[in-house]
């Protein structure tokens, strides 16, 4: 089973987010609080006007989160690669066929972010895979 | 010199069901009568490419018309009283009306998604009257595309549907084709795409009519994208395998919107299929 990702491996996600110029078009009202899980280790996004401005790793009760989602590392490994398979090479194409690919929480605030968060989906997608080292 | 394309488009206006209809298509070409379906929420744009490719329009009289509430097809009188449910019925009435309203002969019709769905029924029910389909994504019976997020008050319907379905584009298909796509669900009214998807998902089940197509009669090639998690080329299989005598290819690299997505790419699919039912 591959490594989970690191703290930098997320400070780099973060980097690539907001340097994403689709982002600063279309992120103007996506500001909320979300969780990416991996196998159930989860980093809180803040994400304010389409820039993720905090991150913090396994947040605690205090943090809450509108939606969060996960998925064992096993489904993950399959998203975030160069070459995808079919039913892994997208979020919609997981949240439909793939059980274990899952979103929790408040759905709706999900999808009337949808643009926004399927363009931060598809970074992730191009994301080096986590080795767990850097 | 303007550069104009040969795409011409026309208004018809026809009868279908009972109902008149105001229908907007567009042709280019001469010969055998190619009629062409997009797909659920979009209109007849998808098939641009298609209209003006001059190998496919050297031999066929291409025609891609937008369905009742879709493009520039209007909705008919009393729309507003209706939730809009796309139905098998009204669906095939309004196909088969718009090539006899034409005096089409023999005509190969071609469909994607739900118009590749549909392209099964009218297999089934018309195969004396059409030289053949090409059923693009085509599933005998599908399910699991239908949430009421995709007609909802506090979400922007436009952007959702073209969202959710910007994924069943292939990942290695040229990003300005897959946008494009984008463009066109991003159009649909309030709840068309849904009442599309409603058809598709609750309405449709041809898997006992397909066994009725009689390819001696009715020619039937189907292709389906790789990458197609909405009708899967495993579903494809299935209904092909109900067919004897269908054409079944599954198009390596591709999604489930070929005539958009990657054109270049599926063309060679497209002229192989066609070469046979001209």
């Amino acid at each position: 089973m591959g490594a989970k990702p690191t703290p930098g491996w997320m400070e780099r996600y973060r980097e690539r987010v907001n340097a994403d110029p689709e982002m600063r078009v279309i992120g103007d009202w996506f500001s909320l609080d979300f969780k990416l899980a991996f196998e159930g280790d989860a980093w809180l996004l803040s994400v304010r006007e389409g820039r993720i401005a905090d991150i913090v790793h396994n947040p605690r009760f205090d943090r809450p989160a509108r939606f969060t989602i996960s998925a064992p590392m096993r489904v993950w490994e399959r998203f975030i690669r160069p070459d995808p398979e079919p039913l892994y090479h997208d979020f919609f194409a997981m949240l439909m066929r793939v059980p274990e690919f899952e979103i929790d929480g408040d759905s709706l605030a999900a999808m009337q972010n949808a643009r926004a968060l399927h363009r931060m989906m598809n970074i992730l997608k191009t994301m080096e895979p986590p080795d767990g080292r850097s | 010199m303007a550069d104009l394309e040969p795409v011409v488009g026309r208004y018809l206006n026809l009868e279908s069901g009972g109902r008149p209809y105001r229908i907007f298509y567009e042709e280019a070409g001469q010969g055998r009568p190619l009629i062409c379906l997009h797909t659920a929420g979009a209109d007849s744009r998808q098939f641009r490419h298609v209209l003006n490719d001059t190998d496919i329009t050297a031999r066929f009289r291409v025609l891609a018309f937008d369905l009742p509430l879709h493009g520039r097809s209007n909705p008919p009188d009393g729309w507003w009283l209706e939730k809009y449910r796309l139905t098998t019925e009204v669906y095939l009435g309004l196909i088969r009306d718009f090539w006899r309203a034409l005096g089409l002969e023999r005509p190969v019709v071609m469909g994607c998604s739900m118009g590749g769905a549909i392209v099964l029924k009218v297999a089934s029910d018309h195969q004396d009257e059409i030289a053949g389909i090409v059923g693009l994504e085509s599933t005998a019976f599908a399910e699991g595309r239908d949430n009421d997020f995709l007609h909802h008050p506090a979400i922007h319907g436009g952007e959702l549907a073209a969202c959710y379905t910007y994924g069943l584009n292939g990942p290695d298909s040229p990003e300005e084709g897959c946008r494009e796509n984008w463009w066109y669900y991003s159009q649909s009214g309030p709840g068309v795409y849904k009442g599309d998807v409603w058809y598709y998902c609750e309405d449709w089940d041809a898997r006992e009519d397909i066994k009725r197509i009689d390819t001696n009669r009715c020619k039937v090639s189907l292709l389906t994208g790789e990458y197609d998690y909405s009708a899967t080329p495993e579903m494809t299989r299935q209904a092909a395998d109900s067919i004897p005598g269908c054409r079944f290819t599954v198009m390596k690299g591709i999604g489930h919107f070929p005539m958009v997505e990657n054109y270049a790419l599926f063309r060679g699919y497209l002229l192989e299929e066609l070469a046979l039912m001209a």
